[in-house]
């Protein structure tokens, strides 16, 4: 298993998709922190931490992820994978880890960015600058996200097989599908697990997330919410690997 | 035991019968060709002997061992499918290193196949999207032999060489056999196949035609022929009959002596005054028989 997860995080060095995407995470983010820092006016701790907050890289490990795992299909290196390692289960239980380490990478690269672009920002408009702890905490909650979305992503690839359909697929659930359920069915809209639990986990203000605070269930309760949805696309991945002939 | 066994396996692609009831075997220490027509279902039986493609009945496997059931796949068989796999935007060798970390092979193999192949240097270090149709075949043949394995299995691998590369392909095929290994090496290029292999397997529609030695296969198992032919039939005919040389007589005119050499004919005919219009060797080519195979479902 340990040789599959050092591959896996070998494939994602030798290309130059994880850069380029954690390269956009980070710039656009910091583009928005320097945006929120640069009009704030009334620099109060919840304002703060919404600048700090402006963290993208969830939503480009979801789609690093399903590149992956897709790209096995679309450049046949698949084939190549299995032979070299038949066991299918492991094979992609090795990729969902190396995708949630994926994540945690790019968060802290990101992470890292939003700090240097933020306070440079309030510190030369001379505004207070958020508590240490504070920004621990927010950086820990999106590590947590991006990590489970990277986790989730391999699974949403390893089902849906065509590399376009599922990142449109995945938009358009993130954008009309989940924010239209949680506003009609808040019961069931509070466990979908590309905007609404993310939202919940990283305890992201309805000003910026776009969800009722009612909506939005516990961090804890959250994070196990996401896991249970990764086990379940996990299983679904590993089901059709295992029924699908390499052909 | 055979190296590669398969046995009785069928696969269905919807109503497509791919591969039916298909059972050969595979020696150590020999090269054997896999022949047969484009959708004869050869890639479709190397992909079910190497677990890819799941077999509707049926078994195959090497030693009496599924592929994925062996301890160490990828260090006991190597193989290179007809659709080469790489990502476009990694390089050569950053793609062996991939596999050698899936297969768990030592590092160091990368640089020794890649010298094996030919790709060391600056090509190893480009990405596969810059690479010839060649390269790319000889980049799938270092991946194979990453793990040093007992077996290799081939499917079209002289695709994209040039002229030296297919002498190479050859040689090397030649010395892994050699070396104990068992090379099965599936081809459209029969001359090519004529010149490199001990055995053969043909198939058509999914299905056996032939399977052994060469010269089994060709017909030549039991000697050379000879076509001969005289203005004195008769003559002829008493002279290879007092000299024991059974002969068929051809709609042309001439004779076919089967088992026997032109310098044998020859000679008996000469003994006996006969003068002859005609003495040649007859050689039965792998095409000949490949089409003889096949005929039936193409």
């Amino acid at each position: 298993m340990s040789a599959l997860l050092r591959a896996e995080l070998l494939k994602l060095r030798t290309t130059r998709t994880f850069l380029v995407l954690a390269g956009l995470a980070a710039g656009l983010s910091m583009i928005l922190a320097g945006l929120g820092a640069g009009f704030e006016d009334d620099p109060t701790p919840a304002r703060l931490a919404e600048i700090f907050n402006s963290n993208l890289s969830s939503i480009f490990v979801l789609i690093l992820a399903i590149v992956g795992i897709t790209g096995e299909w679309r450049h046949r290196t698949i084939t190549s994978s299995l032979l070299a390692g038949p066991d299918r289960t492991r094979f992609l239980a090795s990729k969902t880890l190396a995708y949630a380490a994926a994540g945690l990478v790019m968060a802290v690269v990101v992470s890292a960015g939003i700090t240097v672009v933020g306070f440079a920002v309030l510190v030369i408009r001379d505004l207070p600058t958020p508590q240490l702890g504070d920004l621990l905490e927010i950086y820990a909650r999106n590590a947590c996200v991006t990590m489970l979305l990277g986790a989730l992503g391999v699974g949403i690839g390893a089902v849906i097989r065509n590399q376009a359909f599922a990142i449109v697929a995945i938009f358009v659930a993130a954008f009309v599908v989940e924010p239209a359920i949680a506003a009609l069915l808040p019961d069931a809209g509070r466990f979908a697990p590309l905007t609404v639990l993310p939202s919940a986990l990283t305890d992201t203000p309805e000003s910026q997330s776009g969800f009722d605070d009612e909506v939005l269930i516990a961090p804890g309760l959250a994070a196990l919410a996401m896991l249970a949805w990764i086990g379940v696309w996990f299983a679904a991945g590993a089901a059709l690997l295992h029924t699908r002939d390499v052909d | 035991m055979p190296a590669i066994d398969v046995d009785s396996i069928s696969k269905r692609f919807g109503a497509v019968h791919a591969v039916s009831d298909l059972s050969f075997s595979v020696a150590a220490g020999r090269v054997t060709g896999f022949l047969g027509p484009n959708g004869a279902g050869k890639s479709t039986t190397l992909r079910m002997l190497l677990g890819l493609v799941h077999p509707d009945g049926g078994r195959a496997g090497f030693d009496g061992t599924a592929y994925g059931a062996l301890a160490h796949p990828s260090a006991h068989v190597g193989a290179v499918l007809e659709e080469a796999s790489f990502h476009p935007g990694r390089s050569g060798r950053n793609h062996l290193r991939v596999l050698a970390e899936t297969g768990r092979h030592p590092a160091s193999r990368v640089d020794e196949v890649l010298a094996l192949v030919d790709l060391d240097g600056g090509a190893a270090g480009r990405r596969v999207k810059g690479y010839s149709l060649g390269m790319r075949q000889r980049l799938a043949i270092a991946a194979a032999l990453l793990g040093d394995p007992e077996v290799l299995i081939l499917d079209e691998p002289a695709n994209g060489l040039d002229p030296p590369g297919i002498r190479w392909m050859r040689d090397l095929l030649r010395a892994q056999a050699a070396q104990g290994r068992a090379v099965l090496v599936s081809s459209h290029v029969l001359s090519e196949v004529a010149a490199s292999v001990d055995d053969v397997v043909v198939i058509a529609a999914g299905r056996l035609r032939a399977s052994g030695p060469l010269e089994t296969v060709l017909g030549t198992a039991d000697g050379p022929t000879t076509r001969v032919r005289a203005a004195d039939r008769d003559a002829l005919l008493a002279a290879l009959s007092s000299a024991g040389i059974a002969v068929d007589p051809e709609p042309s005119g001439s004779f076919l002596a089967r088992g026997t050499a032109p310098e044998a004919v020859g000679l008996a005919a000469a003994g006996h005054g006969v003068a002859l219009t005609e003495l040649v060797a007859v050689a039965r080519s792998l095409e000949d028989a490949f089409f003889e195979l096949t005929q039936a479902t193409t």
